[in-house]
Parts: structure tokens; C-alpha cells; sequence
């Protein structure tokens, strides 16, 4: 299916093609750094929340087959990230990595190729920032995860949602963002307790390991993410550099920014970890249905 | 003579291993029985809240819990609720999953019962407890309060770090009063049932230590009053579901030293802070001049940012600790007057320039052993060094 697609954007001549180098300077490259080919499908569909309300959504897929969450992209530092967006949906998009490359228009049934070299370990987000906020808003909003260690590592892409606006934005009306009243919490499009069944997002590990989580917020709301059991170390925040290497149980983490945090357990248990915004861990306002998972450590 | 003294001090090790002290707290979970809480427009509400003693009426924050690092905790917890069951979350503490007071993962106290938590209070630091029963309502309703665990020595941060002359504590929240009437609050509790629904949240009422408005005009709700070039240690606790932006007024220098309970890295010397829900900060004030005026606390919605509401407390410096040359007389750096560099007799973690007005000119940290004035004007500046001051005169 993938090598149909290419041939036909190929001999439609469709195919736009950016490359994107970034601080070569700074790069030390792995022997083993390789080229990571990564398709991503815009397609419109729904998400389907915690009560069953299938609410109108658009994501980023890695096949032509819907998924309600957004690919997560794992790259080593110096790997090369070869990326074909392809726009399925009958409106025009953009495709931008924020903070890397710059947006890339993509017509309806067209696609972009982009290549990209990330030179500093992080968290980072791709996304459709035309008509910002909407598009990013209707789900439009991935992660990219940069690794400088093969530790075992979890990732949560978190976001909320209005089932009413999503509905509104979709048959071309307008909203007031002012007045942004989320009603869903998720963490990689799912709320509890549907979160710890996802096992990119369900952080496990034993005694003495070294963790590690990735986050990024494409919502529009500011979320307090609190651990118990465990402080965490942060290891990368997009938002603020100086907060490298502090040790802290709650993290706020800020709309469309991302922060990186290490994890080792010194103690055998199954403790929760949520947002302590505690409208967020409701989800269409049932407690506790909302930002709610639980980090489980064996000995 | 040597052997008796051997069995004596071996059989007093074991009495002290036996007997190893534990600090029992006693606390209490209850319910108002309709609204008779005074907010500040003389509007009653109704709270659940925890109190130190059977007869004293719920008040939010509930009672400060204070520890010395090391002590062995056992905190007892009476439910005389009349509804539902209630738990205490040791909030930051990094408790077993036992004690951590998560109902589905560890126990719940039900209803005229009576529970212990048990803990070793390990780092110092500035903390929460709260109920961790149907959490999005309980803590709403008031069932929460800090937890302070000081160092042996208790005019420090943490061992080996910053002293200070006296300290405050701040816990900000607010309350929605559709979510305090009786039909919200006094629910008949399932214990086999989590979910619950409960209201849209849009709070009417921001609070400073429980207090608003005209109330924080109240010296003993959480006004600062401090002598300059006195050392304050402030507190900070948001259990609120709105973000807290503090915003220090610029005669008072606040130096960022530690959240959550573990000193920063790097201090941050700022005049604006953010605290969103769960977290807490210590943040160090100092002022060389004496003035009055006010800390300001707004509250954002997470949601939009926007700012729904600003609370004011009051903080006046009036008086001298002492000379400034008085403070400290031995000799803490080189030369004075100085033209170029001001040179540390020892390693020094921090050290901040102020201008006569006390603001904050030059800061640097980590390690340094001088620190340059070069490009200063002449006159007299104020020098802090790891949280002793004096000046120095720039030619």
C-alpha cells in the first residue's frame, strides 16, 4: 500500500520535498545512527471517549487505517527521520515539527516528504498549525521522541477535549478559545481506565530501574501532573531549559510544550500518577475518568 | 570493669531499638452538618475538613502537621463523618503504597473508625496531606492542610543550607459553592461504587491560608512582617484546581530555593512565580530598606489562562535586625571599596548586589569565588552571601 502511494504522488508529480538539517555543529553521530522512514496519514474520523460519545477527531495514522492516537515517533539523537505526510482528508493541511522545521502545506490528496536530523535528546511535537488552534485542537498533534539511552521508556501524549466544539469546529463554525471548557482528559487518547491497558502509556518497571517518560501537551489547557510514590528528575523541558535536573513529584506542563522525566523506583508498589488539576481526572464530569493511570513496580 | 561497661551499653541499645520513638498525631475527618462556614462576604458554606481536635469546627486548611526530619509518624485518623469514607494522602512524601491513603490500592476509613498512617518523615521540605476518597470532590470540599518537615536544625532549610529569622506558610485554594451545598457533599457513600458525577467547577471564592479579601487585612492569617535585612522563609501550596502566579513587589528580593520538597539545582532569583496544583515551593525574602505594600496572588484558569481573580497580602519591613556591619563580623570578602571584583574568603553557594532601593542587580550561584562589580556606578550597594548581607562601597 505504502509503495502504491509513493508511486502514484511520484507520477502526479505531486510531491513536495523538504529537507530540514539541523545544528550540524552540535551533532556527535552514533555509528549505528540510521534513517527512520515514518508515513503519517491525515485522516478524519471520530474519538471515541471513555462513555462512548464518538466525538469528531482527525490524527495522524502510521498506515491508511484510523487510529484515534497520534503515531509516537522514537528516533536516536543523529538519526535521520524520513517522513512522508500523506493528506487523505478533502481539506487542505500543514504539517510542522515545532520548534524544527517550518509548516509545509499539504493539499487535499496530496503529500510532503520531509527529512530531518535532530541533534538534541527531547520530546517534540508535530502538528497541523493551520487555522491555529483548530486543526491542532481536532487532533492534529503527535509526538517525536529524540533518546540519547535504550532505558526502558513510556510516553503520553495529553490533550483534552469539548465533544461540542469538536462538533462545531467540524461543520465550519466557530468557537470562542476564551472560553475553553474541556470536558475529556486523555493521555494518548484514552482517560481511565482505559490508560493502563496502553502500554506505551502504563509506566512498569522494577526496583532500581531507570525510567523514562516522555510527555507532550497538544491541548490547550495547562496540566499539573502529580506521582505518587516516586519523585521524578527532569531531564528535558521545551518551556524552560533551567529547570534541568530538578526533583519534583508535580510537573506542570504548559500547552504545546513538552518535558522529559527520569524515573528510579526505590520501592515495589502500584501507585497512581494524575493530574492534579482534579477537574482533569474526570472525564465529562464522572469521577475518576479523566487524566488517572498508575505506575507499577515490581521488586 | 571494661566487660560491665560492654553488657551496659549493649543492653542499652537494645532498649532505645525497642523502644524507637514515634510521634502519634491525632486527627479528625468530619462533615458540617449544614452551611455555617463564613466566607468573606458573610456567605455560608458547608466544608468536610479534617480538624485536630473531636469539637473544633472544620476550618480550611485543616490543621499544619509539623515533623522533624527522621521522626517515625503514626498519624490517627478518627472518620466522624457521618457519610462517607475519607483517607489521608501524604502528598510528596513518597509513602509505601500502603500508607499512601489511594483507596482501590491500599484501605479507606470508613464511618466512626479509626486508622493509622504510618511514615518516616525524610527530607524537609513544605508538603500536602488531603483525601484521596472520590478526590475531585473531597479536596474541594476542604479535607486538606500542610505538612512541614524541618530539618534538626530548625532555622535552616535542610541541613546545611539556608538560614532564615522567621517563616510563613501559604496554602491557596478556592471553592465553587454549588459543590458545598448538602446534596453534592453529603452523599451516601458505596464503597463498591467509584464513579461519581459531580458539577461543572467555576469557583467563586479564592483563599490565602482559607481567608480572602479584607480577612488577609488580618495579621494572623498570613501577612508578612519582617525587620530588614531579616531572612523569611516562605512557603507555598496550591490544593486549588486553578493555577496560583505570585507576584513579589520589587522592594523584596525572593530567591527560589527548593520544590516539592528537594532544594533546586540552580536558585532562581524572581519576582513572579507560578504554582499550579500539587506543587510547592520555598522562596526566601529579604529586603534591605523598609517599606510596605503587598504579595499578590492571581489565579488563572488552567483552561484559558485567564485570570479570575487577585488576592492581596499585605507584607510591611519596617525596623532594623541590626547595623548592617553588625549583622556578621567576620570577614566575608575582599576588598572594600572595591573597583573591580569582589573576592569570597570561602566558596560561596550564592551571592546577590542590591542597590540602595533593594533591588537586585547582579546574582550569581553554584560554587563562585568572586563576583564581578566592574560595571557598576559608584556609590554604596548591599551584598547577600549565602543569606548573610552586608555592603560594599564601589569606587
Amino acid at each position: 500500500m505504502l509503495m502504491a502511494c509513493l508511486w502514484k504522488l511520484r507520477n502526479s508529480q505531486l510531491v513536495n520535498k523538504l529537507f530540514i538539517g539541523i545544528a550540524f555543529g552540535f551533532l556527535s553521530f552514533s555509528s549505528k545512527a540510521t534513517t527512520v522512514n515514518q508515513p503519517l496519514y491525515i485522516i478524519a474520523d471520530s474519538l471515541l471517549t471513555v462513555d462512548s460519545t464518538k466525538v469528531p477527531y482527525l490524527t495522524f495514522n502510521d498506515s491508511p487505517t484510523y487510529n484515534q492516537s497520534n503515531p509516537i515517533i522514537n528516533l536516536m539523537v543523529g538519526d535521520t527521520l524520513d517522513l512522508w505526510v500523506y493528506n487523505t482528508d478533502n481539506s487542505a493541511h500543514d504539517f510542522l515539527i515545532k520548534g524544527i522545521s517550518i509548516a509545509q502545506s499539504i493539499p487535499a490528496n496530496d503529500s510532503v516528504f520531509l527529512q530531518a536530523i535532530f541533534a538534541v535528546s527531547g520530546s517534540y511535537i508535530y502538528h497541523d498549525p493551520s487555522d491555529f488552534p483548530k486543526n491542532t485542537y481536532l487532533g492534529l498533534a503527535g509526538m517525536i521522541v529524540v533518546k540519547d539511552h535504550n532505558h526502558a521508556s513510556f510516553y503520553w501524549n495529553i490533550k483534552e477535549h469539548n465533544s461540542d466544539w469538536n462538533t462545531q469546529l467540524f461543520t465550519g463554525n466557530t468557537v470562542n478559545w476564551n472560553q475553553y471548557d474541556p470536558k475529556y482528559f486523555t493521555i494518548n487518547s484514552v482517560s481511565n481506565p482505559n490508560i493502563n491497558a496502553d502500554p506505551l502509556a502504563r509506566i512498569t518497571g522494577q526496583v532500581g530501574d531507570t525510567l523514562y517518560l516522555y510527555i507532550t501537551n497538544t491541548g490547550f489547557s495547562i496540566h499539573s501532573m502529580h506521582f505518587h510514590g516516586y519523585h521524578a528528575i527532569i531531564k528535558y523541558s521545551s518551556k524552560n531549559a533551567t529547570h534541568f535536573g530538578r526533583e519534583k513529584d508535580t510537573f506542570p506542563i504548559y500547552p504545546m510544550e513538552t518535558i522529559v522525566l527520569q524515573i528510579v523506583p526505590d520501592k515495589e508498589g502500584e501507585f497512581p500518577i494524575h493530574d492534579h488539576n482534579l477537574v482533569a481526572v474526570m472525564g465529562n464530569n464522572i469521577y475518576p475518568n479523566g487524566m488517572f493511570t498508575t505506575i507499577l513496580i515490581t521488586p | 570493669m571494661r566487660k560491665l561497661l560492654f553488657i551496659f551499653s549493649f543492653f542499652g541499645m537494645a532498649i532505645s531499638s525497642f523502644a524507637q520513638q514515634i510521634t502519634t498525631t491525632n486527627i479528625f475527618s468530619k462533615m458540617d452538618m449544614g452551611p455555617q462556614h463564613i466566607l468573606w462576604d458573610g456567605t455560608n458554606t458547608m466544608l468536610m475538613g479534617f480538624t485536630s481536635l473531636m469539637m473544633t469546627p472544620i476550618d480550611i486548611p485543616g490543621p499544619t502537621l509539623v515533623y522533624t526530619e527522621g521522626d517515625s509518624v503514626e498519624l490517627k485518623l478518627r472518620n466522624m463523618s457521618q457519610s462517607a469514607s475519607h483517607s489521608i494522602h501524604l502528598h510528596g512524601l513518597d509513602v509505601d503504597q500502603w500508607n499512601d491513603g489511594v483507596p482501590h490500592l491500599s484501605w479507606e476509613v470508613g464511618h466512626n473508625a479509626t486508622e493509622s498512617y504510618y511514615f518516616k518523615a525524610p527530607h524537609p521540605g513544605t508538603y500536602l496531606y488531603h483525601c484521596h476518597v472520590t478526590s475531585s470532590l473531597h479536596v474541594q470540599a476542604g479535607m486538606y492542610g500542610l505538612l512541614i518537615v524541618k530539618p534538626q536544625n530548625a532555622n535552616e532549610t535542610w541541613d546545611g543550607g539556608f538560614t532564615f529569622d522567621k517563616e510563613y506558610a501559604w496554602m491557596t485554594s478556592e471553592i465553587d459553592t454549588v459543590w458545598h451545598t448538602d446534596s453534592i457533599i453529603n452523599y451516601p457513600h458505596d464503597t463498591t461504587t467509584t464513579l461519581r458525577e459531580l458539577p461543572d467547577y467555576n469557583p467563586q471564592y479564592f483563599f490565602v491560608n482559607g481567608r480572602s479579601e479584607h480577612q488577609l487585612l488580618d495579621t494572623n492569617v498570613a501577612a508578612i512582617t519582617a525587620k530588614a535585612n531579616e531572612t523569611v522563609l516562605l512557603r507555598l501550596a496550591n490544593i486549588g484546581y486553578f493555577g496560583n502566579r505570585i507576584i513579589f513587589p520589587n522592594q523584596l528580593n525572593a530567591k527560589i530555593i527548593s520544590s516539592d520538597g528537594r532544594p533546586l539545582p540552580n536558585i532562581e532569583v524572581s519576582d513572579t512565580l507560578e504554582i499550579l496544583p500539587g506543587e510547592r515551593y520555598q522562596v526566601l525574602l529579604q529586603s534591605s530598606i523598609e517599606f510596605s505594600d503587598s504579595i499578590s496572588v492571581d489565579y488563572f484558569n488552567l483552561n484559558t489562562q485567564n485570570i479570575a481573580n487577585t488576592q492581596k497580602v499585605p507584607v510591611s519591613v519596617s525596623g532594623f535586625v541590626s547595623s548592617v556591619n553588625d549583622i556578621k563580623k567576620e570577614v566575608l570578602f575582599y576588598p572594600n571599596p572595591v573597583s573591580n571584583a569582589l573576592y569570597f574568603t570561602k566558596n560561596t553557594t550564592f551571592a546577590s548586589v542590591f542597590d540602595v532601593n533593594g533591588k537586585i542587580i547582579l546574582s550569581a550561584n553554584n560554587n563562585i569565588n568572586a563576583i564581578d562589580v566592574s560595571m557598576l556606578s559608584n556609590g554604596i550597594y548591599f551584598i547577600d552571601i549565602d543569606g548573610v548581607k552586608t555592603k560594599f562601597v564601589k569606587q
